[in-house]
């Protein structure tokens, strides 16, 4: 076995772990906790396949924003007790679980039957950054701009909507 | 070497796993936290095919870029929902939402 294929199973390990915890884990606290795990293993394996700049992005935007914003969210909707359950009505734990396996069977099964076509290249990390920059420039400047108007509309819009209602008074007398 | 079919197979593994906890879960936090790893999954899926693959062209990077700002768009207005959700009926269990009212 060489380091890379060792690499690649310490990485997907830890990966596997992290998102079997973070569905699983009764603590939400916990789940998150894991979840970052899973972010972090993520990110390792986009370095293991030289995308090092969307590993970089990965860490910065996953872990450093998207999970601080979900501990947040954790803290601002506290409930008596900070533990949860799994579905409990009918046999709505093993339909998910179903649904779930047959999902993964079936694109298994479409992996194990498609044609070998991969050719790894080495690719040189020296051009990476470059190149995303002039492509998001050139070919992608529209997917850009659109996405810096959705970022927009998504923070005034989750302001808008966490906000407390201070000028309607009757509405809080329900 | 690694082959390519390893990281198809663990990304279709995580899209389950995701696929599983957003379709069980009681909060709706965590069923948050499970579109996020569906999210993730598919982007391990492109990089993959990214590196193996035999076009030389840097897409792949960036629809996973785009997806990556997407999907944090995404958690921030349904966390805001989420305490919207919660300050109205004081409880966040997918199960006691049952009313668009408020």
């Amino acid at each position: 076995m060489t380091l890379a294929q060792l690499g690649f199973l310490v990485v997907a390990t830890l990966t596997l772990a992290g998102a079997l915890a973070a569905v699983t884990l009764r603590n939400l606290t916990h789940a998150v906790l894991s979840l970052i795990l899973f972010f972090f293993g993520v990110a390792g394996l986009f370095f293991l396949l030289r995308a090092d700049f969307i590993g970089v992005v990965q860490i910065l935007i996953y872990v450093g924003a998207i999970a601080v914003l979900i501990v947040f969210a954790i803290v601002l909707t506290r409930q008596r007790i900070g533990l949860e359950d799994f579905k409990q009505i009918g046999g709505a734990w093993w339909m998910g679980a179903f649904t779930a396996a047959l999902v993964g069977g079936i694109l298994i099964e479409i992996i194990r039957h498609s044609p070998e076509v991969a050719i790894f290249k080495v690719r040189s990390p020296v051009g990476s950054v470059q190149e995303i920059g002039q492509a998001l420039m050139t070919d992608y400047v529209l997917p850009f701009e659109i996405i810096s108007i959705l970022l927009t509309a998504a923070l005034i819009g989750a302001v808008v909507i966490a906000m407390e209602e201070i000028q309607n008074p009757r509405k809080e007398k329900r | 070497m690694v082959p390519l079919t390893a990281y198809l197979v663990l990304s279709a593994i995580l899209f389950a796993i995701g696929l599983w906890g957003a379709l069980t879960r009681k909060n709706a936090i965590l069923v948050l936290v499970s579109i996020e790893i569906m999210i993730n999954a598919a982007s391990l899926n492109f990089i993959a095919f990214w590196c193996y693959g035999k076009f030389t062209d840097i897409s792949a990077q960036l629809f996973v870029l785009f997806g990556i700002a997407i999907a944090g768009a995404e958690a921030a207005v349904g966390l805001a929902l989420v305490i919207a959700i919660f300050r109205f009926n004081k409880s966040v269990n997918v199960e006691e939402i049952t009313s668009l009212k408020g």
